[in-house]
C-alpha cells in the first residue's frame, strides 16, 4: 500500500512534468517554426539577392573572409607599386651625389666652406648647399609631391578594383544559392555596394589622415626637408665639419698673431697716419693667406681620404631615408586597408543586429 | 576512539545521506555536457519535481489540518473530506515542476564557483533543522515536531541563501555590458547553447533574463541619467532570480528531507488519522 502510494506519487510527477514538458516543447515548436526562415536581401554587384539565413550567414563569412584577404592582397599589390615610384624619384638624388661631392672637394667649394667655418653658421649653410646643389637639382621634392598625388589616386583605383572582384566573387558565389521569396513581408536589406562604397571612402580618409599626420603639410615638402637634414648629419660629414671647425679657431687666433705684429710693426714704422693702418692690414692679410694655404693643404689630403667614405655614407643616408618614407606609404595602405575591412564588418554587423528581431536568436539558435 | 569517531561520521553521513544525493544529483546535472543534460533532464526534473511536492504537500496538509482543527468539531467526517484530495496534489504537483524547472535553468546557468554557497545552505539547513526541533521540542506535538519544524525553516534559510547567491552575483565579474544597447548586449552574451532542444531554448531565455539584468544594473550604476527604472529593474531581475533559485533549492531539500522521514517512520496517513484522535 505505502509502495503504491508513493509509486502513485512518482507516477503523477512523471505525468504533470511530461505534460508541461510536452506543452513547452510544442509551445517552443510553434514558436519557432514562426520564426524561422528569415530572409534576407542583399545587393551586390548591382543585383538584389534574396537569401535565407543560413546562406546569409555564409555569405557574411565569406564577406569577412575576403574582407580580410583584401587587406592582404592591397598591401600586395600597393608595395612593388611605391617600390617603383621611389627608386624613380630617389635615382635622380642618387645621380646627383657624384656632382656634389665634386663641389665640395672643389677649390671653390672649399674656400666658400672655408670662408664659412670663419664667418660662423657654418651648419645652416652647409645644409643650405645640401639642399642647394643635391636636393634641389634632383627634383625629388617635386617628384614626391607627385608620388604622393598619385598614391591617393592608384590607392582608390586599387581598393576600388579590389571591391569590384569582391563584390563580382560574392555575386557569382551566391546568385545560384537564392531563396525565393514567399508572404508580403519585406526581407531585411544590405546594401554590400553602398557599403563597399562607404568603407572605400572611409579606407581614404584613412590614409589621407595617416599622411597628414605623418607630414604636417605635404609628402613632397617633408621629404626634401628630411632628406638635406639627414644628409647633413651623416658622420663624416660631420667629421669634416668638426675639422673645418677646428681649422677655423686655429685660423682666428693666427690672424689675431698676425693682426697683433702688423699693428706693431705699422706702429714702429709710421708712428701716426692713415698709411699704418694700410701697411698693418697688408702684413694681416699675407700672415693670414699663409697660415690658411698650409693648414687647408692639410685639410684637402684629409677630406681626400674622406671622399669614398662619404660618398658610401651619402648613398645609405638616401636609401635609409627612401626605406622610411616606403614603410611610411606601407602603412598608409595597411591603415587605409584595415579602415576599409572594419567598415565593411561594421556594415555587416549592423545590419544584421538590426534587422534581426532579437526574439529569433533566442528562440532559434546562434544562426538566425 | 577512532573507531567511534569515524562510526559517528557514518552514521551522521548516513542520517543526511538523503541531502547528500539530491545536492550531488543537482549539482552532477548542472555540470553535464548539454547533449547529456539534454538526455537527462526529464528524470532530474522529475526528481525535483517530486522532492518538491513532497516537502509542500507536508507544508500544506499541515495548514489544512490547523484550519480545520480550528472550526470543525473533532468527530466531524469533514475532517476526512476536507483534509486535501487530488485536487491538492494536482496544484502542487503543477507548481512544483514549474519551481523545478525555474530551478535547474538557473542551475545550469550557475557558474562552479556559486556552487559552494548552495552547498553550505544544505549544511545551514541541516544546523538549523537541528536548532529548531530542539527549540520547538517543548511547545510543539512530537507528532508533528518535524513537520512544523521544517514549515518555519523554509523561509530563513531561503532567505539567507537568497542573500548570499545576490552577494555572490554582485560580486562574481559580469560580461561588460556598460553603454551598448540592449540589443547589441544580448547579441554578444547570450549563452551560446545548442539551438536544437528544448533545454538549450530554456537556457537562452534565462540567459536573455541574467544578461537583461547585468545590463539595468551596470548602466543604471553607470549612467546615473538613466535613473531609477532601470536600477529598479536590475534589482527586481536580480532579486527574483536568485530569490527563486535559493527558494527552490530549499524547497528540493526540504521535500528530500520529508520523504525520507516519512518512509523512515509511519505512513503519513496512518500518523495524521492517529494524531487527529490523540490531541493531548
Amino acid at each position: 500500500m505505502r509502495l503504491s502510494l508513493a509509486g502513485r506519487r512518482w507516477g503523477l510527477s512523471l505525468l504533470v512534468v511530461a505534460a508541461l514538458l510536452l506543452l513547452l516543447e510544442g509551445g517552443w515548436r510553434w514558436l519557432e517554426g514562426r520564426s524561422q526562415e528569415p530572409l534576407f536581401r542583399v545587393i551586390v554587384a548591382g543585383e538584389t539577392l534574396t537569401l535565407d539565413a543560413e546562406t546569409h550567414t555564409d555569405f557574411q563569412r565569406d564577406l569577412t573572409v575576403l574582407a580580410d584577404e583584401a587587406q592582404v592582397r592591397l598591401a600586395g599589390r600597393m608595395t612593388p607599386w611605391i617600390e617603383a615610384r621611389l627608386e624613380g624619384a630617389f635615382a635622380p638624388l642618387e645621380a646627383a651625389v657624384p656632382g656634389y661631392l665634386e663641389w665640395y672637394f672643389s677649390a671653390s667649394g672649399s674656400y666658400t666652406r672655408l670662408g664659412m667655418a670663419l664667418v660662423g653658421d657654418l651648419d645652416g649653410w652647409l645644409d643650405e648647399q645640401l639642399h642647394a646643389r643635391l636636393v634641389a637639382p634632383s627634383g625629388i621634392e617635386a617628384a614626391l609631391a607627385e608620388l604622393e598625388a598619385d598614391y591617393a589616386t592608384t590607392l582608390a583605383r586599387e581598393q576600388r578594383a579590389l571591391m569590384g572582384d569582391m563584390a563580382g566573387t560574392l555575386h557569382t558565389r551566391y546568385v545560384s544559392r537564392q531563396a525565393t521569396a514567399e508572404g508580403d513581408a519585406e526581407p531585411p536589406v544590405l546594401d554590400l555596394d553602398v557599403a563597399l562604397r562607404q568603407s572605400l571612402d572611409d579606407g581614404l580618409d584613412r590614409s589621407r589622415w595617416q599622411l597628414a599626420a605623418v607630414g604636417g603639410g605635404g609628402l613632397g615638402l617633408l621629404a626634401g626637408r628630411t632628406v638635406a637634414a639627414r644628409l647633413g648629419s651623416t658622420t663624416v660629414v660631420q667629421g669634416s665639419r668638426l675639422a673645418l671647425r677646428s681649422l677655423a679657431a686655429r685660423l682666428a687666433s693666427g690672424a689675431t698673431r698676425a693682426l697683433a705684429s702688423g699693428s706693431t710693426a705699422a706702429a714702429v714704422s709710421a708712428p701716426t697716419g692713415p698709411g699704418a693702418l694700410v701697411a698693418g692690414s697688408v702684413t694681416t692679410a699675407v700672415t693670414l693667406a699663409g697660415i690658411a694655404g698650409s693648414e687647408y693643404a692639410l685639410l684637402k689630403a684629409q677630406e681626400a681620404l674622406q671622399r669614398p667614405a662619404m660618398q658610401a655614407q651619402l648613398h645609405d643616408e638616401i636609401s635609409r631615408t627612401r626605406a622610411s618614407l616606403a614603410r611610411r606609404l606601407e602603412a598608409a595602405t595597411l591603415g587605409a586597408a584595415r579602415a576599409m575591412a572594419e567598415r565593411l564588418s561594421r556594415a555587416s554587423f549592423h545590419e544584421r543586429e538590426g534587422e534581426t528581431p532579437e526574439a529569433y536568436r533566442i528562440l532559434g539558435g546562434q544562426g538566425e | 576512539m577512532q573507531k567511534g569517531k569515524i562510526a559517528r561520521l557514518g552514521a551522521w553521513l548516513w542520517r543526511h545521506a538523503h541531502l547528500l544525493l539530491t545536492v550531488a544529483a543537482l549539482l552532477a546535472w548542472s555540470r553535464l555536457a548539454s547533449a547529456w543534460a539534454v538526455l537527462l533532464f526529464l528524470p532530474v526534473w522529475v526528481l525535483a519535481t517530486q522532492l518538491i511536492v513532497a516537502g509542500s504537500l507536508e507544508s500544506a496538509r499541515l495548514r489544512r489540518r490547523a484550519w480545520l482543527g480550528q472550526y470543525l468539531r473533532e468527530d466531524s467526517p469533514w475532517h476526512r473530506w476536507l483534509r486535501g484530495g487530488a485536487l491538492m496534489v494536482v496544484r502542487h504537483q503543477v507548481v512544483g515542476a514549474l519551481l523545478a524547472l525555474v530551478l535547474l535553468v538557473q542551475l545550469r546557468l550557475l557558474p562552479l564557483v556559486g556552487w559552494p554557497l548552495l552547498l553550505a545552505g544544505a549544511v545551514v539547513l541541516v544546523g538549523v533543522d537541528r536548532e529548531l526541533r530542539r527549540r520547538l521540542a517543548r511547545h510543539v506535538i512530537a507528532e508533528h515536531l518535524a513537520a512544523v519544524s521544517r514549515r518555519l525553516l523554509v523561509p530563513p534559510v531561503a532567505g539567507l541563501l537568497a542573500l548570499g547567491l545576490v552577494a555572490a552575483a554582485l560580486w562574481l565579474p559580469q560580461p561588460y555590458l556598460v553603454g551598448l544597447g540592449w540589443e547589441e548586449a544580448m547579441l554578444r552574451h547570450l549563452p551560446e547553447s545548442d539551438g536544437g532542444s528544448l533545454l538549450g531554448f530554456l537556457e537562452r531565455l534565462a540567459g536573455v533574463v541574467q544578461t537583461s539584468q547585468f545590463w539595468a544594473m551596470q548602466n543604471a550604476v553607470a549612467h546615473l541619467k538613466l535613473g531609477a527604472p532601470f536600477a529598479l529593474l536590475g534589482w527586481v531581475l536580480l532579486l527574483l532570480a536568485q530569490g527563486a533559485v535559493a527558494w527552490a533549492y530549499v524547497r528540493v531539500l526540504v521535500g528530500a528531507e520529508a520523504l525520507r522521514r516519512r518512509r523512515l517512520r509511519l505512513p503519513e496517513r496512518a500518523g495524521l488519522a492517529r494524531c487527529g484522535e490523540k490531541l493531548p
